[in-house]
């Protein structure tokens, strides 16, 4: 069966997919977005949103025979629960193939994608990361600069709803914001104490995707403080394709959605150098299908949309579709990130909060900014985190039973502060994506990942404990651990690249406008686009990214260009 | 791979099937459990008891009053907490399953058994309290963990969680609101103030 003649497609439904099919029916063009997981309703399908944990089987702590045979990479994500569960792939189901290295790789295959599952945090890069691989030479220089998607920042902001606090810090611009989340006492105490030691570091409230104010226009209302937004949000409190991209794109009446839709292949028609639509398999009846479209926009997320190009290749591009650079595939990243400080907060006894605020505190880079001051490596790092009180789960690590001991867990503990890093990966041809020999259930070739942090990546992490250690000492607080090496890849869930960015078609995928270097209406605006990995989260970049495309997309579509 | 009646494979597609279907209970899932995993009466009574010990009935209902001793059944059953990883160089005495793990409520029955020199259950309950502490105790000591921790650890973790994830701990000894609706980022914290157990954050972090 053949679907006909749409102006676009748009492979996935994640954070980036559900923003082009809004940009480009907006625009008024036709657009089919194909989904390869299940339809998920906003609101009525949250099926686990209400449940208290008494009534779920396992208490919320999940089937853990059931995740060793089916979710064995899934249940590493800290998020991952048996309230969310539905919101994660089967490993079983849905595998792939590590190659050199280790990758641990989290994934949601569902109407609106990772959007669901997403951490939130919203950050613009600046010309320190634009400029990154220029300047120490790492990788191949961004053909873009902060002033050239500062525009689109604004824009996606307004959209999106992102809360935060204005700063004024080169490394980390300020946004279109809705009023911030306020800082807990213990975490304002801290930003008071690093500011007067170190003024050039900045402990601000995280600048996250929940609304603090409603978005009446889309139904979307405030944040309620539950931090449960990976169950799915039925106020519409954070972004997700449901909550805003998927309501504003189907208001046109231009959108057609088919989920249950693996893509296979994007096709590619020699003679005129243009891709002519894609295929897929129907994932219910196994059913091949396709449709043809005046261009193709790539959402499969970062991964997917590479193996989807490795994956169509031809006669014509033997290599995989736009590889005629040979380096599609290479320079994957992620971030380095690990536990770099837990302590003891003392002093704030008398305090304590109410609400559960879905956001943590980060503190911006401050290495390697004017200069390179970082002790074996030329990037940067930044932390996530925040300061809580303990709860019931601190008596597993105590003695005692009995009447004292269950009064005593009954009281909110001590206050604790953690400061979680996020170091920039840095661009290696090493660290690949390839097709395996080995199959799919569907009959596809898997994935096979290589990927490996290397020394600039440890010697960061290594200075992130000692600074960590050093600032909450300096605030006060008593350092009980922390850890100088990272998780395996994939452990920050900010894979990225494959698919890089460059002026040279000889040496890049696509150019500044996301657009293929070698075919004119394929465009990849997921963070397979990536030529770098700056330490921020990458998100809202890639919407900012995508936007910008789409725009320049129809521009050329209505000029006849492509 | 069958040891006391268990088949892994027959269990997980059971238990996979009973978790899919609406109104799947805890109570069905251990009706569910393979006859070697399943807990004998004698069994039970002594989770809940030790259970109750843990969390005994203060102004609100204890641990074994409100089931945690068949949720640490099913937990064990299911490995929860990683209770179902093979055991390196397990002591003399241990009982292992095939695939290498612990069967924690067997070793808890054996180990309290030793202590009381006879049947823990038939001690007065005094004696239950302090055979018990004695054995908690002991599995904290002072210093860098032990290479092998005390199997205790897993079982009490498991009976916190089935206690403060049921109504009555998670509600009524604790606090539990779905829907705070505001965030109050520094409040007074007074005395006897309870924790709250709708806390993510803080019940992920301990």
């Amino acid at each position: 069966m053949t679907h006909q003649d749409f102006d676009a497609i748009v492979v996935g439904s994640g954070i980036t997919g559900g923003l082009a099919a809004k940009q480009l029916t907006e625009a008024g063009l036709k657009v089919l977005m194909l989904e390869r997981g299940r339809p998920i309703e906003h609101g009525a399908d949250y099926t686990t949103e209400m449940k208290t944990p008494w009534e779920m089987p396992f208490r919320g702590e999940g089937d853990a025979a059931l995740y060793a045979r089916d979710y064995p990479v899934q249940q590493l994500n800290r998020h991952f629960t048996e309230f969310t569960q539905n919101h994660f792939v089967n490993d079983a189901q849905n595998p792939y193939e590590v190659g050199e290295g280790a990758f641990t790789w989290f994934r949601s295959y569902q109407m609106g994608g990772r959007s669901l599952t997403w951490g939130r945090q919203c950050y613009r890069w600046s010309d320190y990361d634009f400029g990154a691989n220029k300047r120490d030479g790492h990788g191949t220089d961004w053909p873009i600069r902060y002033a050239d998607l500062a525009p689109w920042y604004d824009k996606v902001e307004e959209f999106v709803g992102v809360s935060g606090a204005k700063e004024g810090l080169a490394q980390l611009p300020d946004g279109h914001f809705q009023p911030p989340m306020a800082l807990n006492i213990v975490e304002q105490t801290v930003r008071e104490k690093i500011l007067k030691q170190w003024p050039d570091r900045c402990l601000t409230v995280g600048r996250t995707a929940n609304l603090t104010e409603a978005k009446p226009e889309l139904g979307r209302g405030p944040c309620q403080y539950r931090n449960i937004c990976m169950r799915g949000c039925s106020f519409g409190a954070y972004f997700s394709t449901q909550s805003s991209t998927l309501p504003a794109a189907t208001a046109t009446g231009r959108l057609t959605v088919i989920t249950n839709a693996q893509v296979e292949k994007v096709d590619y028609d020699p003679a005129s150098r243009r891709v002519t639509g894609v295929r897929w398999i129907d994932t219910q009846t196994k059913a091949r299908k396709s449709a043809t479209a005046r261009m193709v926009f790539l959402n499969a997320g970062a991964f997917n949309s590479v193996h989807l190009l490795l994956n169509s290749g031809s006669e014509a591009m033997p290599g995989g579709l736009a590889n005629g650079s040979g380096v599609l595939g290479t320079h994957i990243m992620d971030h380095a990130n690990t536990l770099s400080a837990a302590a003891i907060m003392p002093g704030f006894e008398q305090h304590t909060t109410f609400g559960n605020r879905p956001t943590g505190i980060v503190i911006p880079r401050f290495r390697n900014l004017e200069k390179l001051d970082g002790d074996g490596f030329t990037r940067g790092y930044s932390f996530q985190g925040g300061a809580l009180q303990s709860t019931w789960t601190a008596g597993e690590r105590e003695a005692g039973i009995g009447a004292e001991y269950k009064n005593h867990l009954r009281e909110p503990g001590a206050w604790r502060m953690v400061l979680v890093v996020f170091a920039e990966s840095v661009p290696r041809v090493t660290n690949r994506l390839a097709l395996s020999k080995k199959l799919d259930p569907l009959g596809v070739p898997q994935l096979e990942i290589s990927f490996n942090h290397g020394k600039e990546e440890m010697a960061a992490l290594a200075d992130a404990k000692k600074e960590a250690a050093t600032m909450l000492s300096a605030a006060g607080g008593h350092v009980i651990f922390g850890f100088d090496r990272p998780g395996p890849g994939g452990t920050a869930i900010h894979e990225m690249g494959g698919a890089r960015m460059g002026h040279d078609p000889a040496t890049s995928v696509l150019n500044k406008w996301s657009q293929a270097h070698q075919i004119d209406n394929l465009f990849v605006t997921d963070g397979a686009q990536m030529s770098s990995s700056a330490c921020q989260n990458p998100s809202l970049t890639y919407m900012a990214l995508t936007a910008r495309a789409a725009d320049y997309a129809v521009t050329q579509m209505k000029a006849g260009a492509i | 791979m069958k040891t006391n009646g268990w088949n892994r494979r027959s269990f997980l597609s059971a238990a996979g099937l009973l978790a899919a279907a609406m109104g799947t209970t805890p109570g069905r899932l251990l009706a569910a459990l393979p006859a070697g995993e399943a807990p004998t009466a004698q069994q039970s009574a002594l989770l809940r008891e030790v259970s109750q010990l843990v969390i005994p009935r203060t102004t609100t209902a204890g641990a074994g009053e409100v089931g945690t001793g068949a949720f640490l059944s099913l937990a064990l059953a299911h490995g929860l907490k990683g209770t179902r990883a093979p055991v390196k160089d397990a002591p003399a005495g241990w009982v292992l399953r095939a695939d290498g793990s612990l069967r924690h409520d067997l070793w808890l029955q054996q180990e309290l058994n030793r202590r009381a020199k006879g049947d823990f259950m038939a001690q007065t309950p005094a004696q239950r309290h302090a055979l018990l502490a004695a054995l908690d105790a002991e599995a904290f000591p002072e210093g860098p963990p032990p290479a092998q921790p005390s199997p205790w650890r897993a079982i009490k973790t498991l009976i916190l969680t089935g206690y403060y994830t049921s109504e009555e701990g998670g509600s009524k000894e604790l606090r539990y609101d779905p829907v705070p609706g505001r965030w109050d980022n520094d409040i007074p914290l007074h005395k006897g103030d309870r924790a709250w157990s709708s806390d993510w954050t803080a019940v992920d972090f301990g």
